[in-house]
């Protein structure tokens, strides 16, 4: 029974059920012009995402197997951590600080470990960044909150 | 109608204009060729960094960009039997086996040759149909307007294939962001939960780096590809020129794969990989040796590069006159022009004429330019692009997606929501949701709101208005048919695959 509610497509319409009429809660309070149509959208993914649920909970009865999202979940987690982490750290501790860590790191924990072109790569693309962005179009990066407090 | 074509030509060859194709195109060959890149994530992460140029560099850039990638995917398919982009798919089929017999070289020049010729064509149907099709859409009233934008979702979903539950979703989710921010008519908050910086509404760039951008680099993160380089024994390249006589033989495919690719790319919801399909089993179909095909046909290559490259320009028929992309690099090229305030529509025709027919000019240079930046020489270097570390170019990638959102408005809190965005695209892609309903139904969603606030106005709240003249009837019956037709089709076909059994 578990094994039939943790199924991807059962999940992903039940989380929209419930991000939806989480949604519909302020939606009440607008005029009807206003409300017409968000409600309208909101209605719609709740009863797309019922039919989709029934869907894949016949599929599941009829025994058949749900693809997997992911051939590595671990590396997808990973993944999406250490691009938060980098977006956090970019707003704590500034922009080049974070970016001459993030870029190395994320290429040798996913498989190029060469010192040389990693060290390389990390003067190119922040040289580059400086260059073009800073320098060349007086853009400011996050200098970091952690620093401005 | 015609003249502001010509009026366009002066401004498009300026300097900074035109080494702005150039650029696209060279940047659109190198995104191509890289296995999980492609043309739509490309042009994604561009549009951020745009916004301080000038509407027809920014154009100019990604009119180049999509020309390229259609070749730049041809590279890979050829030399490693891998896509770079899926339009390449059928390219794959005599590319590869070419590649084998040492004629890879041979194989990409058919390539570039035959996507140039594509993109030409394709360019000429842009210029030719577009300006007579914005004439007819300038008559159209709010409620008309509203109905076109109907029909661009429902037809983006349900034209699509696959589950359109899915692409409903898709849209729903779409529409249902376009209305986030302040209400378009009374200036209430809907949805922004107190965020200062949710009232303008949600950033197009935003949706678009977070859909179409991150999940790529996920993918390149989560599997890293190893290719096994390119040998120099695979390409066997002789000067472009050299190699001319012997396509000779390939105009008709030429001629019958570019019709194709413009069909196509006229058709909301079909795309080049379509295009490519389709074209090659036509050409092989009308072949006088249809068993060599499969075993390093040129022409197999010519017709699908051909077809895939016919389909670029023409795409922005309906997308630039009615703001309904035919595929999902046209909906984010869309979103470019938002960005520089630019409305798809009627009355882009008649606000930036310069504008749109510069467009249209810069991707039959785009076009041109192919030969000339994808020739032999070029096809080497960009075959080399190959033996690049994927974990490498995923971390510059995101980088650059930040770098891209942050400078939008210079807050991080814009970074976090592509974050989001980009998690929900990752989900939407695994679990196979369509992907462009959600950006035209963010670009229609709010435009369908606020055209039928005014026609509701001006009717004086009667719905009844929305239905009260032909054009309006007219788009009603082609959504409905949009609606039923797939429907309708499928089950003729499960009947007939019922009668046979």
């Amino acid at each position: 029974m578990s094994n039939r509610l943790t199924r991807p497509e059962t999940l992903t319409a039940l989380g929209i059920v419930v991000v939806a009429a989480g949604f519909l809660v302020p939606a009440a309070a607008l005029r009807p012009i206003s409300a017409l149509l968000p409600v309208a959208m909101l209605v719609g993914l709740i009863g797309l995402s019922v039919i989709l649920l029934i869907s894949d909970q016949r599929k599941a009865a009829a025994g058949e197997a749900a693809a997997p999202m992911s051939k590595s979940p671990t590396r997808v987690a990973g993944a999406f951590a250490l691009i938060v982490a980098y977006a956090v750290a970019t707003d704590l501790i500034g922009f080049y600080v974070s970016t001459v860590v993030a870029v190395p790191l994320t290429a040798f924990l996913f498989g190029y470990r060469n010192p040389l072109g990693l060290a390389l790569a990390t003067v190119i693309v922040v040289g580059a960044i400086w260059l073009i962005f800073d320098f060349g179009m007086s853009q400011e990066f996050p200098a970091g909150r952690l620093w401005a407090a | 109608m015609y003249s502001e074509l010509l009026h366009a030509l002066p401004e498009v060859i300026g300097f900074s204009n035109f080494a702005a194709v150039i650029i696209g195109v060279i940047a659109g060959i190198v995104v191509g060729a890289m296995p999980g890149l492609s043309a739509t994530m490309a042009i994604s992460v561009l549009v951020p960094f745009t916004f301080g140029l000038e509407p027809l560099v920014a154009l100019g850039l990604m009119a180049g960009i999509y020309n390229g990638a259609m070749y730049g995917g041809a590279i890979p398919a050829v030399l490693l039997r891998i896509p770079g982009t899926p339009a390449a798919v059928a390219t794959t089929f005599d590319g590869y086996p070419m590649a084998q017999k040492g004629e890879g070289g041979f194989a990409l020049q058919v390539a570039v040759v035959s996507s140039a010729i594509g993109g030409i064509a394709s360019a000429f149907a842009l210029m030719l149909l577009a300006p007579p099709l914005s004439k007819v859409t300038l008559l159209f009233g709010p409620s008309e307007v509203f109905w076109v934008a109907v029909f661009g979702l429902a037809s983006i979903i349900f034209l699509l294939g696959g589950n359109p539950v899915k692409g409903l979703i898709s849209a729903c989710f779409g529409v249902f962001v376009s209305v986030i921010g302040a209400d378009p008519i009374y200036g209430t908050d809907r949805f922004t939960f107190g965020q200062l910086e949710m009232l303008d509404g949600i950033s197009i760039v935003i949706l678009l780096v977070g859909l179409y951008a991150l999940p790529p680099v996920i993918d390149l993160l989560e599997t890293p590809l190893k290719t096994d380089g390119v040998e120099s024994s695979k390409l066997g390249t002789e000067p472009i020129w050299k190699a001319m006589p012997r396509m000779k033989g390939f105009w008709k495919t030429w001629l019958r794969s570019s019709v194709i690719g413009i069909w196509i790319g006229i058709l909301p919801g079909a795309g080049g990989s379509m295009a490519a399909f389709m074209s090659y089993n036509e050409a092989r179909r009308s072949s006088k040796h249809p068993e060599r095909w499969g075993e390093g046909e040129p022409e197999g290559v010519a017709a699908s590069e051909t077809a895939n490259n016919a389909d670029t320009a023409s795409a922005l028929i309906p997308a630039l006159t009615l703001g309904i992309p035919g595929t999902a690099v046209a909906a984010v090229m869309l979103g470019g022009l938002l960005v520089h305030g630019l409305q798809p529509g009627p009355m882009l025709f008649r606000e930036n004429p310069d504008v749109v027919f510069g467009f249209m000019w810069q991707f039959l240079f785009g076009a041109i330019l192919l030969i000339l930046l994808g020739g032999s020489l070029a096809t080497n270097s960009f075959a080399r692009l190959l033996n690049l570390p994927r974990p490498l170019l995923g971390s510059v990638i995101i980088v650059l997606m930040l770098i891209g959102v942050y400078s939008i408005h210079g807050r991080m809190f814009d970074v976090y929501l592509m974050l989001g965005f980009g998690a929900v695209g990752w989900v939407m892609d695994k679990l196979k949701f369509p992907l462009p309903p959600v950006v035209l139904g963010l670009i229609l969603g709010g435009f369908a709101e606020e055209n039928l606030r005014l026609a509701l106005r001006i009717g004086r709240g009667d719905w009844s208005v929305l239905f009260q003249n032909t054009t309006s009837l007219i788009l009603v019956a082609l959504t409905v048919a949009v609606v039923v037709g797939p429907i309708v089709k499928r089950r003729m076909i499960d009947r007939r695959k019922h009668a046979e059994s």
